[in-house]
């Protein structure tokens, strides 16, 4: 066993965190957090451009599609410093859709898209919820028909956070509509631009910006199917679990904060820090954020093992997701009366960055499945119970 | 990073769960419960055998040499096992003591004698109005020219009855004094104490318990920081027998859950068991690793307080959850005294209490973030 990290590791570590340190404006970190931990259109793709070019968004790829030929646990130390910083975290072709483009899809499809995603050039949108399919991913209805040499999709989807500005859609859409519910997906990589395609923007709890997406008539070339077709449904769950690999760096942030306004800010003459009861309380925080790291490194010393991490990653999501939740719901109360108050508010303790990640928790425990999915998998997967 | 065992550790781990199996069953531990001695010595002399009762040891010393995280190995099988007896006090925690602040001599007359089972130590440290800080002692020793006289009360001492020794700490005029008594010294008075797991702890009182100054571990007056230290090994050495009986009970719930039928199908096809397995798997899994990087930080000679405190709080709680949710998934007949479950859920209680529970350990990570 070895917990400790490697001096390049710790290097790059802390060439992220300066980089972070310079990059990381007020402006960036709002529009991120209005995107939805996303890059936006403005200034966050021009910071994971930057990121692109030092071969920070794919660190783990091979050279020729942009990557860094690094171990994965360099990839999850940038991610994990991308979080602290409030960097677009969720970045779906780097860390969702192009693992799964490295390792499903025909070679043309990777050299089309790992560069450019590798780049930071284009970013890609979720396209699994539907009105009628959220936890029951295989019950998705929007219709993608073979037209010879063309799909023909019609639908709808839900939730597809970037949609209002990224350039393609991961899109899950039934083929076959005969097969088994989960034999008739495929998954296929559709242009926004292409006609037909309308996105109509929703706001979530945390502020930031999701959508609904509607297909009429859109033509879509073959030659965009990821992998072979009707198989969409195993990918798209490989491809969670790339998602749930929930970087942490958020409430490692809030930990550091607290510890810094606990320390400075008296109530009735007293400094909170020396309060038994918030002692305790940011102790628990920093138990569970050393908690949540074992598991989320644990998932890179699998995959730089060669093994793919599986209910590793529903542990992980699960576990961090609800500890995030824990902890900025501590860290507002901890503030009192001020825990309400919002980002740039008079009186907001931190800027408001407590209240801003306890809405998000909110999200969190939902988005990418939600709890109780995670903790079906880990009893089904992980632990072998029996399924209905 | 690297989270798997060593080939030498996975072997440890092998063969500490066989032995243990057919040499410590759960009826044994179970009837170890209102045993006289409270373990079999002949199992004692066998673990000697295998050199794990010096297995930390240096070899010089009678011991094998091994790490701290090969302690850790093998205490969480011996949590799986509820292994009753003293290797926790005598092997763990006094040798511990014993090498971290004996002198030479010291460490040559008893550390062989600790590992070949020839002598039993145990500590001395809770009183009844103090648990483990030092700071907060009454039990006080006064010196004169050859000899200390030890008078107070220590309770929760494991195994007295059949201690050669007892490490005990007292108040000197310079401070914080440990002190390596001989158990068959006058004015010694145990009574034993009946706890939540059956397990022999006594109260000791010492009433001016002559004491050779030579018999000083460590320096009178100086030794708070070192035992400071020790405390947080200790603890962590109880949370890798705590990760092993939680890992046990985890196992027997899924395997109890997956043969038991209700309304027609097995109970743990229901979304409800489901989900307390899944939360159980969560708490071990953390429960390891934290308790394994705190084991390594110690085998590397890292500092390791924070790490400590980390896992024992969260470890104290993890456990006693496990436990609470194994009695809920397996049902009624895990509560009936004959069933493995309360070995487990007892002994959760009382691992909880032992060397800090949750509460004590946070305000200590509290310290550590600088609060």
């Amino acid at each position: 066993m070895n917990f400790g990290f490697t001096q390049e590791e710790e290097n790059i570590r802390k060439e992220v965190r300066a980089f972070f340190q310079k990059e990381a404006t007020p402006e960036l970190v709002k529009e991120i957090a209005e995107n939805t931990g996303a890059t936006g259109s403005g200034i966050g793709r021009k910071l994971v451009q930057k990121m692109g070019a030092k071969g920070w968004l794919c660190p783990t790829w091979p050279k020729e599609y942009g990557g860094l030929d690094s171990s994965e646990t360099i990839s999850f130390i940038i991610r994990d410093e991308m979080a602290y910083a409030g960097g677009p975290v969720s970045l779906v072709g780097a860390t969702m859709a192009g693992p799964s483009i490295l390792k499903f899809a025909s070679e043309e499809m990777k050299r089309e898209y790992l560069p450019r995603i590798a780049r930071g050039e284009i970013e890609m949108i979720l396209g699994y919820t539907e009105p009628q399919a959220g936890s029951d991913l295989a019950a998705l209805e929007i219709r993608a028909e073979d037209k010879g040499d063309y799909f023909l999709i019609n639908g709808q989807k839900m939730f597809n956070t970037h949609a209002h500005f990224a350039e393609y859609h991961w899109l899950g859409a039934r083929t076959d509509t005969s097969a088994p519910k989960h034999k008739g997906i495929s998954l296929i990589i559709v242009d926004m631009k292409s006609p037909g395609i309308t996105v109509r923007p929703m706001t979530s709890i945390a502020g930031g910006k999701t959508n609904e997406v509607f297909y009429d008539n859109v033509k879509v070339p073959k030659k965009n199917v990821v992998g072979e077709v009707n198989r969409g449904f195993y990918y798209i769950m490989t491809a969670l679990d790339f998602e749930r690999m929930f970087p942490f760096g958020g409430v490692r942030r809030i930990l550091d904060e607290l510890v810094r306004y606990t320390s400075t800010t008296k109530r009735e003459g007293k400094l909170l820090s020396k309060d038994p009861v918030i002692r305790q309380k940011i102790a628990e925080i920093a138990i569970e954020v050393e908690a949540a790291y074992t598991l989320y490194y644990q998932q890179a010393y699998m995959l730089d093992k060669g093994q793919i991490p599986n209910y590793q990653s529903s542990m992980q999501k699960v576990f961090s997701s609800e500890a995030a939740f824990r902890a900025f719901d501590v860290a507002t109360a901890i503030m009192g009366p001020r825990g309400q108050l919002q980002r740039s508010s008079k009186w907001a303790p931190i800027d408001g960055e407590a209240e801003l990640h306890y809405r998000w928790a909110i999200i969190e425990d939902i988005y990418g499945g939600t709890s109780e999915i995670q903790r079906n998998i880990i009893a089904l997967r992980g632990l072998g119970l029996p399924a209905r | 990073m690297d989270y798997s065992l060593s080939e030498q550790q996975e072997m440890l781990k092998k063969s500490a769960r066989d032995f243990l199996s057919s040499e410590s069953p759960k009826s044994l531990v179970r009837q170890m419960a209102t045993d006289e001695k409270g373990f079999p010595p002949q199992l004692y002399n066998k673990m000697a055998d295998l050199g794990w009762l010096g297995l930390n040891f240096p070899e010089k010393h009678g011991g094998t040499d091994a790490s701290f995280l090969d302690l850790a190995v093998l205490l969480e099988e011996m949590g799986r096992a509820c292994l009753p007896g003293p290797f926790f006090a005598s092997s763990v925690i006094s040798g511990m003591t014993i090498m971290e602040l004996g002198s030479e001599s010291q460490k040559q007359e008893l550390l062989p004698k600790i590992a070949s089972g020839q002598t039993i130590v145990t500590l001395a440290i809770t009183e009844p109005e103090s648990g483990y800080n030092p700071d907060k002692l009454k039990t006080n020793a006064v010196a004169d020219k050859t000899e200390y006289l030890i008078t107070g009360t220590k309770i929760l001492v494991p195994y007295a009855h059949i201690a050669n020794y007892c490490i005990c700490t007292a108040k000197t005029s310079a401070g914080i004094a440990l002190f390596l008594i001989d158990g068959s010294s006058s004015g010694i008075k145990l009574t034993p104490l009946k706890t939540i797991i059956s397990d022999k702890q006594f109260e000791a009182v010492f009433n001016k318990v002559k004491v050779p100054k030579k018999s000083l571990l460590g320096k009178e007056g100086k030794v708070q920081a070192q035992l400071q230290q020790i405390m947080l090994k200790a603890a962590v050495a109880k949370c890798a027998e705590m990760v092993g009986g939680a890992q046990q009970v985890l196992e027997m719930t899924v395997d109890y859950v997956k043969e038991r039928k209700q309304f027609g199908v097995p109970v743990g096809s229901f979304q409800a068991i489901q989900h307390h397995c899944a939360n159980m798997l969560i708490d071990i899994d953390t429960s390891r690793f934290l308790t394994y990087q705190a084991a390594w930080k110690i085998s590397e000679g890292l500092p390791f307080a924070k790490d400590a405190s980390i896992a024992k709080a969260w470890v104290s709680d993890a456990y006693k959850r496990v436990t609470k949710l194994g009695h809920q998934c397996i049902g009624g007949v895990s509560l009936i005294e004959d069933h493995d479950m309360p070995l487990f859920s007892k002994g959760a209680k009382a691992a909880e209490l032992t060397f800090g529970d949750a509460d004590y350990h946070r305000e200590l990570v509290a310290q550590e973030l600088g609060l």
